[in-house]
């Protein structure tokens, strides 16, 4: 006989394979979650996801429960609400949730936990507590908006192992560190940005989008990294034609939401004035606008020439780091059968 | 210098199973060849040592509170202000000092001789007050005494610890004579038919020392109150990976100073205890994790397992003293295993268990000391012999701990259930006029004078009045103290503690002890009484580990119980 679970009296079929907080999520119940991120697993600390089982005396984290046979679950009971409602009104009181000036407004996990329980004021009010780090090249890092959740440091250590973040102090004090706690701009961080992408809040945030976009104001895009050949697929967040921020798209192959710093704050050179647009042509010492007609026949003559008069072996042929497999091959391709020579090459080789 | 540092370091990560478990006295080590520092070129070099980054090394230093990442003075003076030494009178050796030594607490005198801190809980409940020097404790501290102690210091002397205090016992299992110099001996253990038990176990079948132990019933002596018999059956049956015993020696809970008394004066005790234990349940490797500041201890300990090495009773197994950095939650189970493993004192969640998950995930059982140091009586005597002492499901002796207002605090060896009553007549009687008492350590009810009448001392009874045994520590608080502020003690130590993983315990304990400063300094309001109430009825049962039961529950029975001195505190 199939196993079941009971979830506010609907009932669900379960095969010990997802958590409460993934079957209520999936049929569109909604149980507020801050430290919990799907590639991460549970983490059971920010206790925003309880709910009530039948028969066991505290309220249970829906991400860590695994549902057993008959399992009768109750997600919004007034025990449930209250609890919820003290956790998040306990985490607006420490720091400074203003979500008026906050670059996530309108896409923050606690703004939305709050909401959706009906806090209006926090009940407790203590005071910030952290200096804003603008030390790195393209992360900001907001304590007085941080949860300590801990996903920045999991996805530091566990997704990316670049182990530069850590928790640091503990109890009230607890923070996030660089390193042995020094500004993100002078620790061994590499700017992937896999932190900020985690941060349920505005506590880690793109330099670069800041003033430039709201959440409710953006497009978004998907499109394939151009930057080398692992074809990260990337979610461009636009204001118009401008990209306020880039971030990877969760679940797609092959990079599951991650990006380099390239391909996360790399994005510059599609707006440069210097950015070719048309082939040029050098006629008299000046480069000259052409059609692409005009510069393949100029470069294909060009080669027939030095052959004719040197042998193919005097032309070489270098790919492109940012080239895909299938191009790299086409260019070898080239460079063998139709020009006909061996010399070949990769920029990234030198 | 850098040579002999790379021998050592390598001796301390031999010790251990894995290399990350000797993180933390890889840096003890280091911290202790730097002047009392751990600074960068430490935490690098213990980075290198161990093979992480730098900031797990620096999250482990500051996670913990006897790493010092700044710089100290020569002589950190350590005074405990935790509610056992509140109530003995330490804000006033603090106050004392800050004045003798011309700085505020926190601060380093100007020629880096002295650094002044208030910490929490040194566990010399009955010693109090307490300062511990870089790593000796001076106990039973008075105004005159820190003078004395201060300049003695100043001309590079350090005088003798006074650690006097009333020791009794009526049942003479856990507690030895401690007025003979050679106590600590194995040949005063064995003189008095130490290793017999041991010998008759290694005669027996594993599963026999395990039944015996079972039906002894002895619960665990943590706290808990859990069947140490019953936990020990929990391990999986044929597993092949390693067993792994551990002793909970991380007295960490304010009020409590019990197992301290067998580690410091009869260690072959608890040393024999282990080894019976670790046999009954195949540990080929145990470790005894005992808190850092109980230094002196660690060294007693490791003497006495030296000894038993070599007088062969330790074949069976290798039992490692492993030194904690200062936290109280990783007196918790899981916490304590994670620090093992050489990471932040987190607790984990739960399930799985340690039985099936514990140390490096393979089953674990974690024990406290007295617990495990009732095992060679029961395996000597049987278990029937351990049930005689003691009450119905309560059996066995239980060592109290008696600190507060009564006139001769100390160390009581007593059966389960006997009548509170008893026990603080042992201690010389209430001094003044009983306003309330907490019977199991901090984290439990306080009972006001009229509840605890009648009272007996073990888990059904206590349970019964609303309260726990807890670790059976004793604090007797009198109508001179104001119950607010022993609330706001209270709050801090926990708040000081909470090891910050999870939003109710974390971020709860910081707003009650907001809540209850305001109360205490004359800014509270009356609703601020009933947000109290409220945070604690919603704490209780909502964190991820024991911890947040253990300050909303004090708090919210100082608060119900005694009201009316909140209220008076508050303007209307």
């Amino acid at each position: 006989m199939d196993k079941k679970i009971f979830i506010d009296g609907r009932e669900f079929a379960i095969d010990g394979t997802k958590t409460v907080l993934e079957i209520a999520r999936e049929n569109g119940i909604y149980i507020p979650s801050l430290c919990y991120l799907k590639k991460l697993g549970p983490a059971s600390m920010c206790r925003v996801c309880v709910v009530e089982v039948d028969g066991i005396r505290n309220l249970q984290t829906s991400c860590s429960l695994m549902p057993t046979d008959g399992m009768k679950i109750t997600t919004g009971s007034p025990r449930v609400i209250e609890a919820r409602k003290m956790v998040v009104n306990l985490l607006l009181a420490n720091g400074n949730h203003n979500c008026l000036i906050c670059e996530r407004n309108g896409d923050c996990e606690l703004q939305e936990a709050a909401y959706n329980l009906g806090i209006d004021i926090p009940a407790f009010v203590v005071p910030e507590r952290e200096e804003k780090d603008e030390s790195a090249a393209f992360i900001i890092r907001d304590g007085n908006k941080c949860i300590q959740c801990g996903r920045c440091v999991e996805a530091c250590n566990r997704m990316v192992v670049n182990e530069v973040l850590e928790m640091g102090n503990r109890g009230g004090h607890t923070h996030v560190i660089c390193d042995n706690d020094l500004p993100m701009g002078a620790s061994s961080c590499v700017q992937c940005g896999e932190c900020v992408q985690a941060c349920p809040v505005g506590a880690l945030y793109e330099k670069k989008g800041v003033g430039k976009g709201r959440p409710w104001e953006i497009r978004k895009v998907r499109t394939t990294c151009p930057y080398c050949g692992v074809g990260c697929q990337q979610e461009l967040h636009l204001k118009g034609d401008q990209i306020v921020r880039i971030k990877g798209v969760e679940g797609a192959q092959p990079n599951d939401g991650h990006l380099c710093v390239k391909g996360r704050y790399g994005y510059d050179f599609i707006y440069s004035k210097e950015r070719l647009t048309t082939p040029l042509i050098k006629k008299n010492g000046k480069f000259e606008e052409a059609s692409w007609d005009e510069a393949l026949d100029l470069v294909a003559n060009k080669f027939k020439q030095i052959i004719k008069e040197s042998g193919p072996d005097a032309i070489a042929g270098v790919s492109c780091a940012r080239s895909i497999n299938e191009d790299s091959f086409y260019m070898q391709k080239l460079f063998r059968a139709a020009i006909g020579t061996n010399n070949i090459d990769h920029c990234a080789r030198t | 210098m850098d040579k002999q540092n790379d021998t050592m370091i390598k001796t301390i990560i031999d010790r251990y199973p894995k290399k990350d478990s000797a993180v933390m006295p890889v840096m003890q080590y280091l911290q202790k060849k730097n002047n009392n520092r751990l600074d960068d070129r430490a935490v690098e070099t213990a980075a290198k040592a161990i093979g992480c980054s730098k900031g797990k090394i620096y999250g482990i230093a500051t996670y913990y509170t006897m790493f010092n990442t700044q710089p100290v003075g020569k002589y950190h003076l350590q005074v405990d202000t935790c509610v056992p030494g509140f109530l003995q009178g330490a804000d006033e050796i603090l106050a004392h000092l800050e004045k003798k030594l011309g700085i505020k607490t926190g601060e380093t005198t100007k020629d880096g001789m002295f650094t002044l801190s208030a910490v929490q809980d040194l566990g010399s409940c009955a010693t109090g007050p307490v300062i511990q020097v870089n790593d000796r404790y001076f106990e039973n501290m008075t105004v005159k005494k820190t003078d004395v102690l201060i300049d003695a210091l100043k001309s590079g002397k350090e005088p003798e610890n006074d650690p006097s205090m009333t020791v009794v016992s009526k049942c003479n299992i856990l507690l030895n004579d401690r007025t003979k110099k050679d106590c600590r001996t194995l040949a005063f253990y064995k003189g008095n038919g130490g290793y017999q038990s041991l010998k008759k176990a290694l005669s027996m079948k594993p599963d026999e020392i395990v039944a015996e132990v079972k039906e002894a019933g002895i619960r665990g002596r943590g706290g808990a109150g859990f069947p140490a018999g019953t936990k020990w059956t929990f391990l999986p049956k044929n597993d092949s990976r390693p067993v792994y015993l551990i002793c909970n020696a991380d007295e960490g809970e304010p009020g409590t100073f019990k197992d301290r008394q067998i580690m410091e004066f009869n260690p072959h005790l608890l040393v024999e205890g282990i080894a019976i234990s670790s046999f009954a349940l195949n540990a080929k490797k145990s470790f005894i994790y005992i808190r850092g500041e109980f230094d002196w201890i660690a060294d007693i300990l490791e003497a006495a397992i030296e000894e038993a090495k070599k007088d062969g009773q330790l074949n069976h197994v290798d039992i490692v003293v492993h030194r904690g950095g200062g936290s109280y939650v990783c007196g918790d189970e899981t916490a304590q295993i994670e620090s093992l493993e050489g990471k932040r004192g987190n607790p984990r969640v739960k399930p799985p268990f340690p039985a099936n998950f514990g140390l490096y995930g393979c089953p674990t059982v974690v024990n406290n000391v007295e617990t495990l140091s009732c095992v060679p009586y029961v395996i000597q005597n049987g278990a029937a012999a351990f049930q005689k002492i003691g009450v119905t499901n309560n059996f066995g002796p239980k060592i109290f701990g008696v600190s507060g207002h009564v006139n001769k605090p100390g160390i009581f060896e007593y059966p389960m259930g006997t009548p509170l009553k008893e026990i603080l007549e042992a201690a010389g009687g209430v001094k003044g006029k009983m306003k309330g008492v907490i019977v199991g350590g901090l984290s439990v009810a306080i009972l006001t004078a009229k509840e605890a009448e009648g009272l007996n001392m073990d888990y059904d009874s206590c349970n019964k009045a609303g309260t726990a045994l807890g670790s059976g520590g004793i604090m007797v608080v009198n109508d001179t103290v104001s119950i607010p502020e022993l609330a706001l003690r209270t709050i801090e130590f926990y708040h000081h503690e909470s090891c910050g993983q999870c939003v109710p315990c974390r971020e709860g304990s910081l707003v009650i002890e907001h809540k209850l400063r305001d109360i205490v300094e004359g800014r509270g309001k009356m609703e601020d009484i009933d947000l109290i109430l409220h945070l604690t009825k919603n704490i209780k049962g909502l964190t991820l580990c024991p911890t947040g039961e253990a300050f909303a529950v004090p708090i919210q029975a100082m608060v119900s119980k005694f009201r009316p001195e909140f209220e008076a505190l508050v303007k209307k």
